[in-house]
């Protein structure tokens, strides 16, 4: 069952990728979209089986790669952590696929679409299975594979293929962070195994590498490279940057991908790493810190922006931001609750923005929308419903979980925690505002272009019902798992898939914080909302009132805080620079000169002359034969033996 | 006896389906062809399961061996043997040679490869070989209408006679100085050490004739007007199955019997192994002819394979042993695209004719660009991995040298294998190749791109197989 | 030495009987036929060729055909004798031996007879 969960994406998307001209459209889709809702009706089952029926367990598939002491497996580790993986990432999935059916309904290439929903499906799977560090790499390459596949779909675009490359750039940078943190744990455990790994990690604590003339501590230097890679695939700053352009691909990609799953990867990976990241105090203030701040930072970009997806988009980027700071101070259920309820209302958002976008005929610019909210009445609804669960409004699912970070961020009481519970409430609010900005710029108030709004229609049911399904997840994923997953029995639900160190109490005490810790984000969230209808609804001249009052400020935000500028003039001119100047002078000049063109001139010589050796006659081949004997002889003769 | 019998029952078998099948075509007439050639197959596949079937064992007073070792090569053998027959019949049906003694042939040359793998004994050793050679032969000259064909026999018998009278000297010799032809016998009087000369000389003449089979230079002087002259799916199984048998030979023969005199041997074998790379890098270039150029590429190949001989241990012996899997898939496969080089006009094998391939033909273009790769050594495919065994194993025996020599070999002869890549993918199509419709070289070509392709997704029972294979010989 | 010439001896012996058989045979055609020479029956017999004549001359293809199916089972005959004469001592085995032997040759005989490699036209 495990192998089936696993493998139904990949043999779906292989039928589609390379026999959708046979199957036609609705064929690809009906196998797709039939492989993923297998797989997400299986993960159930796999979930009551592990964490309801406590039976955690590995399966075998077969040895991979075998040299020497470096034995790796391919394997499906099934424990509690994973099976959760597994809910969210096959049936998000399975919706997506489902909604895509619709949202993609007039473009031409519809099998390769579902063949790449499919193969990323299968790569994230491969993913949280995954049994080894090698095994998680090969998953976690092919979602960066995937990614840039669906970012570059429409690759008649050339702002699509920048993106593209770009995603799949910065997240080099991560990768080979992480791909150096594979190779420091091989080396200091001698094995890529997680159950050998995270056993003897305890004892590795303290010790060090010795590195050129310096002694570094070994776990802190492994889980920072590790934390490398999560940055990278998770959007975290400085690596956050291809995340708002991925915005490029259609939106179930968004959806999926850019939300849902693939970006939760670094979270999942921490996560799973807890037995390492425990030992590596340093390291888990660095995750804190890098996630705090990103909570922050990508909130405030996200105020000021106009594209409904990159609104969202950097919405995901500060909630995967609040993750990896519960992760930081030792909250990892925490972390990855949010990360399972999350994932249900940010897919929600964006497959209703994708409604939205449906509707508005690919419109994406909020300051061209308006009033549609009795257009699309059911859309409408549906999008509220996710951004009260992604603001924290009691009772929806986000409530539960952001207020269980924030208590988690006071509960570790250090400087880290304190920072990172400040920079997580003020984003609280900067959120709600954000959120209903969105609501109100593209439902309330007057149209804008007359033209698409009395065009705008309701999606088709399958798009809707998609959304339903979501709609219920963000409403009832926080009340109904909130207990089981971060109460006070935490560890029967996770069992031993996720360690937390004995003199880290956060997991115990975040319960019982003060009761104005306990109310904050709901205020900060009631807040936000409320400043966001003064400013939109009540009194329309306020936001350009501020903007034009404070426009460095403005500017600094509109250009999220000039972090691609910085990059263009730090490393991407130096680089083409430097690119040039090899290309043209070393390469061109000195190496083709000295290399190729000599060389290749000598090869030729050689050629013609050792061409000239076959004659064809007979009686010189077996002179031939008989000279080498006999110079064979001779040697022996000559050097005696 | 019976234990005696039981132990070859595979090649026991394989020799008596050759015969039921010989009759049996020269009682139903030419038109059996298609039939001698599936239950040919069909036989080679049964023989594959009696060789799994076999217990380690030595028979026939120690002059047949059955190991680990010997079964690997064979099952090598068999598979060859059985995908050169799959592909061959659409083009004798073309060219009007589509006789039944065809894959009667190969059969007996499958025999005979067999018994030298598993030979115990240096007139073991001598029967199998001449009786895989006398078959190949006649295959080679198979096409008697064409000057070419019966040229490339001739050649082939007249030379080989030649190599198969160095090695009955060679045995002379060795038999005169240490007065046993069995492996076991020389293994025992060679281990002292104070080798005499005539056993060196010998064994000189006994490396030349089994370097002729295999084509490893100085003595790979026919391969290239044999390969090019003989019908292409005669070249196709030359390049494969015997060559194959060949080096497993070469392995037992100088490991086990003359495991001793490693030290001597070895620089014979360094030198024949450089020289075979050096000629397959360089030769190449400059050929227009598709099948001579495979020729260079197989002599290059075997002094690859050879590389791993020199190192002369465990690692070495896996290393060869991976490599020749590897190495039957892709030329294999290269032969199956060149069995569908055809036009109406008939059967094409000029390199110029392959431009643009990518626009007319991208599948088969895909499959050629695979095997290209493949053989230039090109991560992650398979034969990437066939080189990186055998380079291994020569930097661990202290080979550096060699193994350096493989390396820049690698590059020089990467440019012509990816020269047929540039010409398919980049240059102005040439006149399209009529679609292929014989189904036996569009599976075989389609399985061996898979092989090659995603090689190393799953790599471990080859590599576990060779690994036991190489415990089975050097323990 | 001399024991080394005295196994030689048998061969000397036979030397000069050969000889002696030949002079013999000789002799009495002379003395007790009739001569009656001609330049056919005084030139040498070489089956079907002109025995002084250029070497690179075209032939018929098929009187090697002849030869070489007649030579495998001249040495058939010629691998019997030995078999036959120590039959006794190895035994089941050796017999056997031979019998699969003489059936792989007969399996090359069916072929040649029904290829028609026997029939001269």
């Amino acid at each position: 069952m495990y192998a089936a969960i696993v493998f139904l994406p990949l043999i779906a998307a292989i039928v589609a990728g390379l026999f959708g001209r046979f199957l036609g459209d609705r064929g690809s889709q009906i196998v797709t979209c039939g492989a993923v809702i297998t797989s997400a009706l299986l993960s159930i089952v796999a979930f009551f089986k592990v964490v309801i029926g406590h039976q955690p367990t590995t399966v075998m598939l077969f040895d991979w790669i075998v040299a020497g002491d470096l034995q790796i497996a391919w394997a499906l580790r099934i424990d509690q952590l994973t099976s959760v993986m597994l809910i969210v990432v096959n049936v998000v999935s399975a919706v997506v696929h489902v909604y895509s059916v619709g949202y993609m309904a007039e473009d031409p290439h519809k099998p390769r679409f579902m063949a790449y929903l499919s193969l990323f499906t299968f790569a994230m799977l491969m993913l949280v299975t995954a049994d080894n560090f090698v095994q998680m790499y090969f998953g976690w390459e092919g979602v960066g594979l995937a990614s840039y596949l669906l970012i570059g779909f429409w690759y008649e675009r050339p702002s699509a293929n920048a993106a593209a490359i770009k995603a799949f750039v910065v997240n080099r940078v991560g990768d080979f962070g992480f791909a150096l943190g594979i190779f420091g744990v091989y080396l200091a455990f001698g094995s890529v195994d997680f159950a050998t790994v995270f056993k003897a990690s305890p004892d590795m604590a303290g010790k060090t590498f010795h590195f050129l003339s310096w002694d570094v501590d070994i776990m802190n230097t492994l889980c920072l490279l590790l934390f490398l890679g999560a940055m990278g695939k998770s959007a975290q700053v400085p690596l956050h940057t291809w995340l708002p352009d991925a915005m490029e691909g259609p939106t179930p990609v968004s959806a999926l991908i850019h939300a849902a799953t693939m970006v939760t990867a670094g979270v999942f990976m921490v996560a799973r790493c807890s037995p390492m990241f425990e030992m590596a105090p340093f390291a888990l203030n660095v995750v804190a810190a890098v996630g705090a701040f990103t909570a922050f930072f990508a909130a405030t970009i996200g105020l000021v922006q106009n594209d409904i997806k990159r609104v969202i988009a950097y919405s995901t980027c500060s909630q995967l931001g609040y993750m990896f700071f519960a992760a930081g101070v030792s909250a990892y259920p925490v972390a990855i609750f949010h990360l399972f309820t999350h994932a249900f209302f940010k897919a929600l958002l964006f497959l209703g923005a994708g409604s939205v976008i449906h509707a508005m005929h690919h419109e994406q610019d909020m300051r061209h929308m308006g009033g549609l909210w009795s257009k699309i009445r059911q859309t409408y609804v549906l999008m509220w419903i996710g951004s009260l669960a992604l603001a924290g409004v009691p009772f929806f699912a986000g409530y539960y979980s952001k207020d269980a970070i924030l208590e988690s961020a006071f509960a570790a009481n250090s400087g880290v925690g304190d920072f990172a519970f400040a920079m997580g409430l003020a984003a609280a609010v900067l959120t709600a505002f954000y959120s209903w900005r969105l609501i109100f710029m593209t439902f309330h108030g007057h149209p804008h272009d007359h033209h698409h709004f009395e065009a705008a229609h309701e999606s088709p049911p399958v798009m809707l019902i998609p959304l339903y399904v979501l709609a219920a997840g963000a409403v009832l994923a926080g009340i109904v798992f909130a207990g089981m997953m971060t109460g006070h029995h935490w560890q029967e639900f996770w069992g031993s898939s996720i360690y937390v160190a004995e003199n880290h109490k956060v997991m115990a005490t975040f319960h019982d914080v003060p009761l104005w810790v306990k109310l904050a984000p709901v205020a900060a969230g009631v807040l936000g909302i409320a400043v966001a209808y003064w400013m939109y609804i009540r009194d329309r001249r306020v936001p350009a009132g501020l903007a034009a009052r404070n426009e460095p400020l403005y500017r600094f935000l509109l250009n999220k805080w000039y972090f691609d500028e910085l990059y263009d003039w730090a490393l991407v001119r130096p680089a083409m620079r430097l690119g040039r100047l090899l290309w043209k002078g070393g390469d061109g000049r000195v190496i083709d000169g000295l290399g190729p063109d000599g060389v290749s001139a000598t090869v030729i010589r050689v050629t013609r002359r050792v061409v000239l050796l076959q004659t064809g006659y007979v009686y010189h081949y077996a002179f031939a034969m008989l000279i080498g004997v006999a110079a064979f002889v001779t040697w022996y003769f000559a050097v005696g033996h | 006896m019976i234990a005696d019998i039981a132990l070859a029952l595979p090649e026991i078998f394989l020799a008596v389906a050759a015969m039921v099948l010989l009759v049996f075509g020269v009682y139903a007439g030419e038109k059996s062809t298609r039939f001698v050639a599936t239950a040919a197959i069909v036989a080679l596949a049964a023989a594959i399961v009696l060789v799994l079937g076999r217990q380690a064992a030595t028979g026939f007073g120690g002059m047949f061996v059955v190991d680990a070792f010997g079964s690997f090569a064979k099952i090598l053998i068999l598979v060859g043997t059985g995908l050169a027959i799959a592909m061959s019949l659409g083009y004798l049906r073309d060219q009007g040679i589509e006789r039944f003694e065809f894959p009667v042939l190969l059969m007996l040359s499958t025999i005979g490869m067999m018994i030298m793998v598993s030979a115990g004994d240096l007139i073991a050793l001598y029967l199998g070989l001449e009786l895989q050679s006398l078959a190949i032969y006649v295959c080679a000259a198979f096409k008697r209408d064409s000057t070419r064909s019966t040229e490339a026999g001739l050649k082939y018998f007249v030379l080989g006679a030649l190599s198969s009278g160095m090695l009955l000297y060679g045995a002379s010799l060795v038999y005169g100085f240490a007065g046993t032809t069995s492996f076991a016998g020389l293994a025992q009087v060679l281990q002292g050490g104070g080798t005499p000369i005539g056993v060196l000389v010998g064994l000189v003449f006994i490396a030349a004739g089994i370097a002729f089979k295999c084509s490893a230079a100085p003595f790979h002087m026919w391969t290239p007007d044999v390969y090019e002259g003989a019908p292409t799916p005669v070249t196709s199984f030359m390049a494969a199955a015997p060559k194959v048998a060949a080096i497993a030979l070469f392995m037992r023969v100088f490991l086990v019997p003359f495991g001793g005199m490693v030290e001597e041997w070895r620089q014979i074998i360094v030198v024949i192994a450089v020289l075979s790379m050096v000629l397959g890098a360089f030769a190449a270039i400059g050929q227009s002819n598709i099948k001579r150029l495979m020729a260079y590429s197989s002599i290059g190949h075997v002094g690859y394979a050879l590389i791993g001989l020199a190192a002369a241990n465990q690692e070495g012996v896996r290393g060869v042993l991976i490599y020749l899997a590897i190495y039957l898939a892709m030329n294999v496969g290269t032969f199956g695209v060149i069995l569908c080089m055809r036009r109406a006009t008939g059967y094409s094998e000029e390199i110029s004719d392959l431009a643009g391939l990518a626009r007319t033909r991208p599948g088969l273009a895909a499959a050629m660009a695979v095997f290209m790769f493949s053989l230039a050594g090109v991560p992650p495919l398979a034969g990437f991995f066939g080189k990186f065994y055998v380079f291994m194993a020569a930097v661990n025996a202290g080979l550096y040298v060699l193994a350096v020599i493989g390396v820049v070999t690698s590059v020089v002869g990467a440019y012509y294998y990816l020269r047929i890549v540039k010409l398919m993918y980049f240059d102005a199509p040439a006149e399209p190749f009529a679609a292929n419709t014989d189904r036996g070289v569009g599976v075989v070509t389609v399985a061996a791109g898979l092989f090659t392709l995603f090689f190393f997704v799953y790599p471990a029972p080859i590599v576990a197989g060779a690994q036991i294979a190489a415990r089975a010989l050097l323990p | 030495m001399q024991a080394l010439l005295a196994e030689y001896l048998p061969i000397l012996l036979f030397l000069g009987i050969a000889v002696g058989l030949a002079l013999v045979m000789i002799l009495v055609s002379i003395i007790a036929a009739k001569q009656r020479p001609e330049a056919e029956k005084l030139s040498p017999y070489e089956c079907g060729f002109e025995p002084f004549d250029d070497s690179r001359k075209q032939f018929d293809v098929r009187f090697y055909l002849v030869a070489i199916l007649f030579i495998i089972f001249d040495l058939e005959v010629a691998f019997l004798f030995p078999w036959a004469v120590t039959l006794g001592e190895i035994g089941v085995v050796g017999f056997w031996s031979m019998m699969v032997f003489l059936g792989v040759l007969t399996v090359g005989f069916i072929y040649e007879w029904k290829k028609g490699a026997l029939e001269w036209e």
